[in-house]
Formats: C-alpha cells, structure tokens, sequence
C-alpha cells in the first residue's frame, strides 16, 4: 500500500513541479529516487517531525504543494500544534502521509501503536482524512488529494489490500439482507470481508475517506439497517464509533450501535497485530453474529 | 491619536511615532504585552527599511517574507505595517477590538502578515520553508525575516530551525532576535541560562551580528553585510523591554500588565518629549 501511494507521487512529480517531497529520515529504499530525481524539491529535514511540518508551511506559503512522510504516530503527536497552527490555520494544501497503523507496529511497543491518530486531527475544520484499504484506491489517492488542495492526512495501512477493486471513498459491499451493518476501515477490511463470505447476510461498509463523512448519504443506508457494527484499530471515543453516532444523532436515526476498538494503551509485546485486536475484542471471532448480545 | 503614515526618508523620528501608535493601541484595548511590543520597535523598522514594501502591499510572489515568530508583538507590528502604508492606518484603532482582524497575536488575513503566529516556536520554521521554497522558484532577490524573542529560544523547535538553516546554506534568510533578557514571567536567565547566547549561534555555523537593537543603523547595516555575504546570519539585538516607556523598562510584570489612565499619561507625555529622534 505504501509504494502504491509513493510510486503515485514520484510519478506524478515530473509532470506537476509545485510538488515537495519531505520527510524526517524515514523511508529507507523508498524515498532515495526523489532526492536522485527531483533534488529540487526533495528535503530529509531530520529526526525533526516539528519542522518537517512548519518546514512544509513555509513552502507552502511561496506556492508549492508539499508532502510531508514520517511514521504516523510521529507525524501526528508530535506535531500537534504546528498541523493545528501552521497548516489547518492556514487552509494550506499540505498532505501528511503517515505510514502504520493501529498496531501495525505491534512488537514495537505502545509508542509505535497507532491507536489515536486521527481522532484528534479530525477536530482540526478542513482537513481531509483518508485510510485507503484498496490498491486501486491508494493509487487514484495523490490525484484526489491534489485536486481538493487542501490539509490532508493519509493513513496507510500495512497488509495486502486486493480483495476490493475501485476507487470509491465509501464502499459498500451489501449482504443479502438489512440486519446488520459492519463498518470499518483500514487493516481490519480483509477481515471484514472474510466474515461476509461466511455471513453472506452481512453487509459491510468500507471507509477509505475518513473524515469528512457524507452525512447524508451515510443516514439514508444506515436507516435500512436495524443494527450497525463498527469495527476500527483506533480509540473509540473520537475515531470511528464517534463520527458514526454523530451522524446517528443528528439525523435522529433509529439504528442500534455496537463498537469494537481498543481501548487503553497496551506495553507489552505483541508479534502481530492480532494479538492486540484479539486482547481487546476486535476481531471476527467475536463478531460472528451469533456471538454478538446487546 | 494615531499618526499619519511615513514614508523612509522621515524615519528619524519613526520610532516614537511608532511607539506613541502602540501606547494608544494598547490604551485604548486594555491590552497586554507592553513590554515586547517596545522593545521591538526598531527591529521591525530595520526589517521594512531593507525590503521593497511595494511587493508586499502589491502581494507579489517575490516579495520579502517577514516572519513575527514572537507573534505577541502584534501591536507593533501593525504600527509598523501602518507607518509605511502596507496596513492603512486608520486600522490600528480597531486593534483588540471585537470582530477585528487585528488580533493580539499576529493574524495571516492583515495585510502585510505572513503567519499567524502566538504560540512560540513556529515563526522560524515556516520561515525556513519560506526561504527554501523561494530559492528553489529562483527568487534571489526575495529576503526572509525571522523575529524571535529571547525567551523563545527555549522551544526546542527553534534549534531544529537552525540546524536546517546552516545544512542548507539559506543564505536568503535573516534571523533577528530581541534579545531583551525578559522571558514570560522573569529574567530570561534566571528561567535558562543560555549566556553566551552568541556561542550558541555561532555553535550551529551562523554568522552572529551583535547589535544595539535600538539602533536602526546598526541593524540594517547587519542586514545588509549578511545579504551580501551570503552565509546564514542571526542578527542578536540587545534591546531593553519596555524601551521608552519610563515605568515598564525592564520589568517583567510589563509582559501582562495593562495601561491605566495615569500609566497612559505618564508614556506619552515622555514620548512626547522624546519626539524629534532618538536615533
């Protein structure tokens, strides 16, 4: 998913020459064709994360349109402040591309776990919020953010992402019946789709753009289901589960709501992702219908 | 209350009027931060005597960028934009003022404001984005300015500023610190002791120029041996907080407090007798 989204913007550079490429000495076999290729618009500012993105501020203030890369949790926590004040202040068309998300980084510990990313950001007015889940996605996903020129986060996954096949920010991928709605996102799609294939009565929804939701569009599905189910590798209370019961209230849905997600930080080691989802009941086993109570 | 705008050759006694446009400002708002927005004074004057303020009225893309990384110098600024006509003067009353647009931090939708600035540690980094970026479009004649305080120096990120400006040679960007010794609430040493500051500079590879920095000379003529050196240069302009402001000079309370009527009076009737020049 990553070099999709990078092979995208490398290509994409030799055509459009307002476009930057930084990044916080990350990206090892990936980053040094832009610095041999376009050595003008190129800049590993450093173990710096505050100034890569006040960096990219200032560049976009005398016209380029810059792309920021670190890790995600870097990116973000780190730089509050300067995406707050420096960029979404400004409306600047700055994109920040965080690689890893929820536990992708499993084994790291809970510095590297990306469970409470998005959710703050998605309080910023104007910033755009994408976790692609489909390769075909990931590589229509510099034009779009290009095109809407504005803040941008994209959150990439790790994983294989084949099963879906087209670009659309809201996938819905329809059961035989109107019972239950999964919605998720990101690592934990395949999965999802998985559980379908066993469940044929499920529907699920994909969720490539995060933030904003179309709220309409969103309320008129979700009124022909009786139950909705999010399913997400990110703190409830502002990710996921929270946009969806916005949405819920404001359009005075009459929807039942069920939430899988971690939910504390967890320092210890995991070798993989699933063993953090499984710790906090996110995970298809779960789910299967017939072990879901209210 | 507020004078009529200037243009360079009158700018012998532009600091005072400068100052007499603050006081008023902050009188009639009942404002803060007395003691940075003088202290300053002459540094942002320098900054507007180096560059062409007509790109920057005109909004050109080759213009000047000044960067207020020390964004509660608002009110001087404004007063500065004003007095060479890049803010119409008859703005400057509407400082603090409900709805206004001129904040009591600096706000990017004034004109002549580059960055919104307020909290500290931002200014300098946009700043080198900025300097970067009008190397790379070939705009060689276009400065970049960086305004920091003293007391800002302890945010880290201003020393991931400096590690870039000196890697990249950005020879087009100019830092100036006030380096009035006052930090937020005390003497800047007694919060950190970061004397010899110019070491510290000097430590990353800039070229440090230590100025009376009330001295619009001594400035410019740093400003323009740092242009024409073509090294990255940090300007330390030793000035006193609360300069010109009998009272306030130097002391710390001066970065909160708010004039009263008697304050008021005291300030211009000095500044009043000061008029002429103090250059």
């Amino acid at each position: 998913m990553r070099s999709v989204i990078i092979d995208a913007l490398f290509e994409k550079m030799s055509a459009d020459k307002d476009i930057f490429f930084l990044n916080a000495d990350m990206g090892i076999n990936l980053v040094e064709r832009f610095e041999q290729h376009f050595p003008s618009r190129y800049l590993n500012v450093g173990i710096a994360e505050q100034n890569l993105i006040s960096v990219s501020s200032g560049l976009a203030n005398v016209g380029y349109r810059p792309f920021a890369y670190t890790i995600s949790n870097f990116i973000i926590h780190r730089c509050f402040e300067q995406i707050r004040n420096d960029i979404c202040l400004h409306k600047y068309p700055v994109t920040l591309i965080g690689t890893s998300t929820g536990f992708d980084n499993s084994p790291l510990g809970p510095t590297h776990h990306i469970v409470d990313d998005w959710g703050p950001l998605r309080s910023f007015p104007g910033i755009d919020i994408y976790c692609p889940s489909s390769v075909i996605y990931a590589s229509t996903l510099i034009e779009k953010v290009i095109e809407n020129s504005r803040p941008a986060y994209i959150r990439i996954p790790k994983g294989n992402f084949e099963s879906r096949k087209n670009s659309l920010d809201i996938d819905l991928v329809k059961g035989s019946n109107n019972e239950t709605l999964i919605i998720t996102y990101g690592g934990l799609v395949e999965e999802c789709l998985r559980l379908q294939n066993e469940d044929p009565d499920i529907s699920v929804l994909i969720i490539n753009k995060l933030h904003p939701l179309p709220q309409e569009e969103l309320a008129t599905l979700f009124s022909n289901y009786k139950l909705i189910i999010t399913l997400e590798d990110h703190f409830a209370l502002n990710g996921l589960y929270s946009s969806i019961c916005e949405i819920i209230a404001s359009q005075n849905l009459k929807v039942r709501i069920k939430k899988f997600a971690p939910k504390d930080y967890m320092p210890v080691v995991g070798k993989t992702p699933k063993f953090f989802l499984n710790k906090f009941g996110v995970d298809i086993k779960t789910l299967r219908p017939d072990q879901l109570s209210f | 209350m507020i004078t009529g705008a200037m243009n360079k050759t009158q700018s012998k006694c532009m600091p005072t009027a400068i100052r007499m446009s603050i006081i008023n400002m902050l009188f009639q708002s009942n404002a803060s931060h007395l003691g940075s927005n003088m202290s300053v004074v002459e540094i942002l004057i320098s900054i507007y005597e180096s560059i062409d303020c007509t790109k920057i009225i005109n909004n050109e893309k080759e213009r000047s960028r000044v960067l207020i990384s020390k964004g509660h110098c608002a009110a001087a600024t404004y007063a500065v934009l004003a007095h060479y006509g890049i803010l119409e003067m008859s703005r400057l009353k509407s400082y603090h003022q409900e709805a206004s647009l001129l904040t009591g931090h600096v706000n990017h939708l004034v004109e002549g404001i580059e960055h919104s600035t307020g909290a500290l540690g931002h200014g300098i980094n946009v700043a080198v984005g900025c300097a970067l970026g009008l190397q790379g479009r070939g705009w060689d004649e276009a400065k970049v300015f960086a305004v920091l305080g003293d007391g800002e120096l302890q945010e880290g990120s201003i020393w991931e500023a400096m590690m870039l400006i000196c890697h990249l040679n950005l020879f087009n960007m100019i830092t100036l610190v006030d380096n009035n010794k006052i930090s937020s609430i005390t003497n800047t040493s007694e919060v950190i002791n970061m004397d010899p500051l110019k070491n510290r500079f000097e430590g990353f590879g800039l070229d440090v120029y230590e100025v009376n920095g009330h001295r619009v000379s001594e400035i410019t003529e740093a400003i323009k041996t740092i242009s024409r050196k073509r090294n990255p240069g940090i300007i330390l302009c030793n000035t006193i907080k609360g300069k010109d402001i009998p009272f306030a000079e130097n002391q710390p309370i001066w970065h909160y407090r708010s004039l009263d009527q008697e304050n008021y009076d005291i300030a211009i009737e000095y500044l009043t007798s000061q008029q002429g020049g103090n250059q």
